[in-house]
């Protein structure tokens, strides 16, 4: 069986002294930042980037991977508790789970949250280990056209999810890509929008980037909002629930898993369409007669989604992993990580660094474990956190946020690039348009221009070889289908709901 | 004519101005062929698309059967001081040092809040910095200046 000998591999790696205590590292940070509100995975992962730029590569991104999967499930805990999402995925979360907190079911809800996510993170490991090396045999088939569709499929799929307008969300995909643009041009060694300005002739950082548009931004955002925070701090209760609600909860989790496994994958996809997808099923199933009704607190509205988010997270690996090409904006971070690291994601990656590869798997694993033992008895200390006054979170943030971004290059630009990119992304936030898709298409967006060359070249400038390669041509109908799909009215109002529930 | 939805009228008219900013500054690079595209062929399809959806969100934000949407008003204090906080951290580091710095950072960011009490800022301030030097000089051992240029060694 090559798939046990190389999970051996991955957990001989993983299980090293070292690596166990920077995946314990990890989530714990991840979530200490996670539990903090308005704080999501993609800001925690930028802010935390820099902590592992002297650690070696496997470490570095076993460390990112416990760090996401912390931030993630600290977003449920607030969710819960505080009724804010710290990130889209938990804001369905907050539908049923902070209701349940408000019926004093505080802790069933934080244990369900816990329980279905290690249940999810079990069954996706598996899963990314079982499929990753098929999936590569496949890439290896991939042309430079394949690859040019298939990010064309993830970029609609990211316009797909973001909330509010498509156009829009194209519009910022557009501008990703273009701001992609900006350095030197690898085929013509010509320096393109730097208007002769050294430090961006490498290109814009990305860390500058995703730190201005989504820490700063944020943080901005978060003062302007006077808001009074109701935290459920007395009352958690027991975190076992009860025999009716853990029978409730338990084919919820395995819906929930199963969905978001699958959602995962999709380019595009990830834990945020894995949540709502897996909340509209739950309450499919359970129909009218729900008790109690959906949205007033039932446990399952918590199972689902909470099962299929950490799902979805962990498959969403698989695209990165396999081809190279990040499905969501998180993984867009994970793989600018992977090339601070020097290591060039792509199909060799398994081939070339095994230990990684299955090492950072078998991390998943443990990662997931490590959630439970350490959320459940350290619960107390996340509502402690949640009662720190934003006004002495914030000035924190921004100390770890400047000494994180200068120290990638030692270099000050950063830091001012980094200024600019939040009064860009809090004219965004004025303007509602989401940032993710444009995070995605800043990383894509390279990747494509050098795809697209090649497929040309390769065609004698014939732009059929897009439509004409089998491969190509599915990736492509897929991206048309998922289009249609949104356009059709049914889809399009219950999108409209489910973000406005978002709101 | 009136803006029936704000916040879509000027993302439009955003995207259209980075659309044809893309656009029109990539003109001065080779267009190439699509055979064999030249550094200004990629941004410029792009500029052009973005500068078309722009205008579709603008005119579309014009049009009588469009949800009103109203702009939320631009708070400039707190930005002022969250950004001007993290422009003075950055002049500050290589003459004055982290410490100094990141003193700054915290007591001029601070003042963007509505809540502002300067003990629990000073205290915080010195919280942080032990924490800072533990973790990231001795722990992690970055090389950030720490002291000011007439204190080092």
């Amino acid at each position: 069986m090559e798939l046990l000998s190389n999970l051996a591999l991955g957990f001989s790696t993983a299980l090293s002294l070292d690596n166990l205590f920077y995946a314990f590292a990890g989530v714990l940070i991840g979530t200490l930042i996670g539990v903090l509100p308005g704080i999501g995975p993609i800001a925690t992962l930028a802010m935390l980037l820099p902590i592992t730029y002297t650690l070696e590569p496997t470490s570095a991104l076993i460390m990112l991977a416990g760090i996401y999967y912390g931030a993630q499930y600290g977003g449920s805990t607030t969710a819960i508790l505080v009724n804010l999402p710290g990130e889209s995925s938990s804001v369905v979360t907050c539908l049923d789970g902070y209701q349940m907190a408000r019926r004093g079911r505080a802790g069933a809800a934080l244990g369900v949250a816990a329980i279905g996510s290690f249940v999810a993170g079990t069954f996706a490991t598996l899963l990314v280990a079982a499929f990753a090396s098929p999936l590569i045999e496949l890439a290896f088939k991939f042309g430079p056209a394949e690859y040019f569709s298939l990010m064309v499929l993830g970029l609609i799929g990211a316009v797909v999810l973001a909330s509010g307008s498509l156009l829009k969300a194209i519009g910022m995909i557009l501008l990703g890509l273009l701001l992609g643009m900006v350095g030197t041009d690898v085929n013509s060694g010509v320096a393109r929008f730097t208007f002769d300005i050294p430090e961006l002739s490498d290109g814009i950082g990305f860390v500058a980037v995703a730190m201005g548009v989504f820490g700063f931004a944020e943080i901005i955002a978060n003062i302007e909002k006077r808001g009074t925070r109701e935290v459920f701090t007395s009352k958690v209760g027991s975190l076992l629930p009860s025999w009716k609600e853990a029978k409730q909860a338990a084919p919820a989790v395995a819906r929930g898993t199963l969905l978001g496994s699958v959602l995962g994958i999709l380019p595009g996809g990830g834990a945020l369409l894995a949540a709502f997808a897996a909340y509209t099923v739950e309450k499919k199933v359970a129909g009218a007669n729900a008790d109690p009704p959906f949205g007033q607190g039932n446990v399952r509205g918590v199972a689902g989604p909470e099962s299929a988010n950490n799902a979805g997270a962990q498959t969403s690996f698989i695209p990165m992993l396999t081809l190279g090409i990040p499905p969501n904006a998180v993984m867009a971070l994970m793989i600018g990580a992977m090339t601070i690291h020097n290591i060039q994601p792509g199909p060799q990656v398994m081939a070339n660094n095994p230990a990684l590869f299955w090492g950072l798997i078998a991390s998943m694993w443990v990662g997931n474990l490590m959630l439970v033992i350490l959320n459940l008895p350290l619960i107390g200390l996340w509502i402690q956190l949640l009662k720190v006054p934003y006004r002495l979170l914030y000035p924190a943030i921004l100390v770890f946020c400047c000494i994180g971004v200068y120290s990638i290059n030692n270099n000050t630009f950063d830091v001012y690039m980094t200024v600019g990119f939040a009064a860009l992304g809090y004219l965004f936030y004025k303007l509602r348009c989401e940032p993710a898709p444009l995070l995605l298409g800043f990383i894509l967006g390279p990747m494509m221009e050098e795809h697209l060359r090649r497929a040309m070249l390769l065609s004698r400038g014939d732009p059929t070889v897009f439509f004409t390669r089998p491969l190509s041509l599915t990736l492509l109908l897929m991206a048309v289908a998922l289009l249609v799909i949104v356009a059709l009215p049914a889809i399009r109002n219950t999108r409209k709901v489910a973000f406005k529930e978002a709101d | 004519m009136r803006i029936r939805n704000e916040t879509d009228f000027w993302s439009g008219v955003m995207f259209l101005v980075f659309g044809l900013g893309f656009a029109g500054f990539a003109q001065e690079f080779d267009m190439g062929t699509p055979q064999r595209m030249g550094p200004a062929y990629f941004p410029t399809v792009l500029g052009g698309l973005l500068a078309l959806i722009g205008a579709v969100v603008a005119l579309k934000a014009l049009a009588g059967r469009t949800t009103e949407g109203k702009m939320e008003p631009f708070h400039l204090g707190p930005i002022a001081w969250v950004l001007g906080a993290v422009i003075a951290f950055a002049v500050l580091l290589r003459p004055a040092g982290l410490v100094v710095s990141m003193v700054v950072l915290i007591a001029v960011s601070s003042l963007g809040s509505h809540e502002f009490r300067a003990r629990d800022t000073a205290l915080l301030a010195v919280g942080l910095c032990l924490l800072v030097l533990a973790v990231f000089i001795y722990g992690l051992g970055l090389t950030i200046p720490v002291l000011p240029v007439f204190l080092r060694p």
